[in-house]
């Protein structure tokens, strides 16, 4: 496994080093027992200055940048991922538009003290009836007597429950067009402002997640993010940084959950051996150690390449994809490589699953991330750049080569094909983008290898193979599900259609026998 | 109307419907598809494909994601439609 990332010389050491002491005194199982963030546990954070980190130094912050947090935010995520999202949440969606797109004085009032931890900050996009599609949003806000009004409703806030301002995604017909929408900061103690209770989730349990209810809330219209009427705009931009810090907090999963299996395979034995002695642990616990590695890289080359003012649009996409599926396969691996010990909640094993499953969804469904992505690779004009990692042909091998032509062919075959009907091509669309974005992480993988020495080339070399074999495997199984959909279709068709007796076949499974008979109906008993 | 003009009004139809819009809210023939209408690659591609199996005709990818506004979408739906009909009248 590659160490974590070593601090900039240029950076404050001693931040650093208190945030490994905070980390150290994180107790996940007793965080998660608690089932909300600790006041005191936040307050020792923004002592600490962890809500300063992506801030701009005028207004107090420590501007690292988003390389710098997402560092923060995978070290938090090692020893516990609720802490972590709610520092990640602020440092990126929380602020980040605030920072961005605020007035000078909105930024006045707010930041410095959200650097000091007094203001908590949040992100309320996502709606009950609108998911993915942050254009299907119906929370408006309207011109009213010099000011902005607000009505509508806000779902799956995070760090809502103790968040006091809110940047908030709302249809503004009336400024800048009948479409358009503008990002609004808005206080939490602005008098119409309802937050309701606290969801019960499946994972990061301690974490805030809350609706948010606007009743004609009334604002000054310099809350308004400038340029007004280019909300959506402004909304993706964040998100971009949000998804990046994200897959932060899934490397720290990650980083845990390996570090975990490796300290249990050595232990543990069977057969007379330790676990660590068998071929197919070892298998699987180097298939872990790669996948880590290139999460890590396509996070660092992100990071990195956002605070040199690079677009990360579509690498902020693959580290989320990314990521968020790398995580959960680690955690899985890792759950089932401590047997019967991972079901049980006291080792921490499950939480680490249990956690990292809502990232597959949040911040953009993966399913739709992958629409987006195959259908702007098939859209390209032009032969795509190359891959990173060029350099590097010793570690890349002869398989690499062929999954980058594999993928090549299969875009040109469906751009060829279809035209513009390969929008309805979902799962080959799904399957092109999985390709890529494996080739794209182990092609940042490979350019780190480069630029720091032969220290990881091992690892770089099986991820290389591992990486290459799975967007083979991805380009053949699309192909596969797309010739058996007419099949899914009809059996989805026969599902739906007959829900009668289909309902009626759960309950005999569900009990274990069948259904009444007419002769049975009562008259007997 | 001409045929042309049907086949606009189409698409109009079509934009609403896609995009979900209220009944009151106007489209421009020169709205942006993504600035103004808020529509991305997948709803114009969505648009087209619809476009596409209707009127029988196919669209090459690399063009159609040069269209920036609706009455640039009308003319290459149109210009597709002409191209490949008469294409097929003079054939048969």
């Amino acid at each position: 496994m590659q160490p974590p990332p070593a601090a900039d010389d240029d950076e404050p050491h001693v931040f650093w080093s208190q945030v490994a002491r905070f980390q150290a005194s994180l107790d996940a199982g007793r965080i998660e027992r608690g089932g909300t963030l600790d006041p005191a546990l936040l307050g020792q954070a923004a002592d600490l200055g962890l809500f300063a980190v992506s801030l701009p130094a005028q207004y107090g912050g420590l501007d690292l940048g988003l390389w710098g947090a997402c560092r923060l935010v995978s070290k938090l995520a090692e020893a516990d991922r609720a802490v972590a999202t709610s520092v990640g949440l602020h440092a990126g969606l929380g602020s980040r538009a605030i920072t961005r797109f605020g007035s000078e004085a909105l930024k006045a009032r707010y930041l410095p003290a959200m650097a000091e931890g007094r203001i908590v900050g949040s992100f309320a996009a996502t709606e009950p009836g609108a998911g993915s599609d942050l254009m299907a949003a119906r929370t408006t806000g309207v011109l009213q007597d010099g000011k902005i009004r607000i009505d509508g409703e806000k779902c799956y806030v995070t760090n809502g429950g103790f968040a006091k301002v809110f940047t908030v995604l709302v249809k503004t017909p009336g400024i800048g067009g009948r479409r358009s929408h503008c990002l609004v900061c808005v206080p939490r103690d602005a008098p119409g402002v309802h937050v309701g209770p606290e969801e019960h989730k499946m994972g990061i349990r301690a974490s805030s997640t809350v609706t948010v209810r606007f009743d004609a809330v009334m604002l000054p219209l310099d809350h308004v993010l400038k340029p007004e009427g280019e909300g959506m705009a402004q909304a993706h931009e964040v998100l971009q940084w949000g998804r990046t810090l994200m897959s932060a907090g899934c490397v720290g999963t990650a980083r845990t959950a390996l570090a975990m299996t490796l300290e249990h395979v050595q232990q543990r034995t069977q057969f007379g051996r330790t676990l660590s002695r068998f071929e197919a642990v070892q298998a699987q616990v180097a298939a872990m150690a790669a996948e880590l590695a290139a999460m890590e890289s396509l996070v660092e080359a992100t990071a990195r390449g956002a605070d040199r003012g690079e677009p990360i649009a579509r690498r902020s996409l693959e580290s989320k994809v990314f990521c968020s599926e790398g995580a959960f396969s680690i955690c899985d691996r890792a759950l089932q490589l401590h047997g019967a010990l991972g079901f049980i909640e006291d080792t921490g094993v499950a939480r680490l699953l249990r956690d990292c499953r809502v990232t597959r969804i949040f911040e953009g469904a993966n399913d739709v991330l992958l629409l987006h992505h195959g259908t702007a690779l098939v859209s390209a004009r032009g032969p795509d750049a190359p891959p990173a990692g060029e350099r590097s042909p010793a570690i890349r091998g002869p398989a690499l080569a062929g999954a980058e032509h594999d993928l090549a062919e299969r875009v040109a075959s469906l751009r060829s094909t279809f035209g513009v009907r390969v929008i309805h091509q979902q799962l080959r669309l799904q399957a092109v983008a999985r390709a890529d974005i494996a080739l794209r992480a182990v092609g940042c993988l490979l350019q780190a290898v480069t630029e720091q020495g032969a220290a990881s080339r091992d690892v770089a070399s099986l991820a290389a193979q591992l990486l290459a074999r799975r967007a083979q495997d991805a380009l053949a199984q699309g192909e596969h599900d797309a010739q058996l959909q007419p099949s899914a279709a009809a059996v989805f068709d026969a599902l739906t259609d007959e829900g009668d007796a289909v309902r009626g076949s759960a309950l005999r499974s569900a009990d274990g026998r069948n259904p009444p008979l007419a002769s049975d109906s009562g008259v007997a008993s | 109307m001409s045929n042309d003009e049907a086949r606009n009004q189409r698409i109009l139809e079509l934009v609403r419907e896609i995009l979900e819009m209220d009944d009151d809210d106007v489209i421009e023939l020169t709205h942006r598809m993504r600035e103004d209408l808020g529509m991305d690659s997948l709803g114009s591609l969505e648009l087209l494909s619809r476009l596409s199996e209707e009127l029988r005709i196919d669209m090459e990818m690399e063009d159609a994601m040069a269209i920036s506004t609706v009455a640039d979408a009308c003319a290459f739906v149109n210009r597709n439609y002409q191209e490949q009909h008469s294409a097929a009248a003079t054939s048969s």
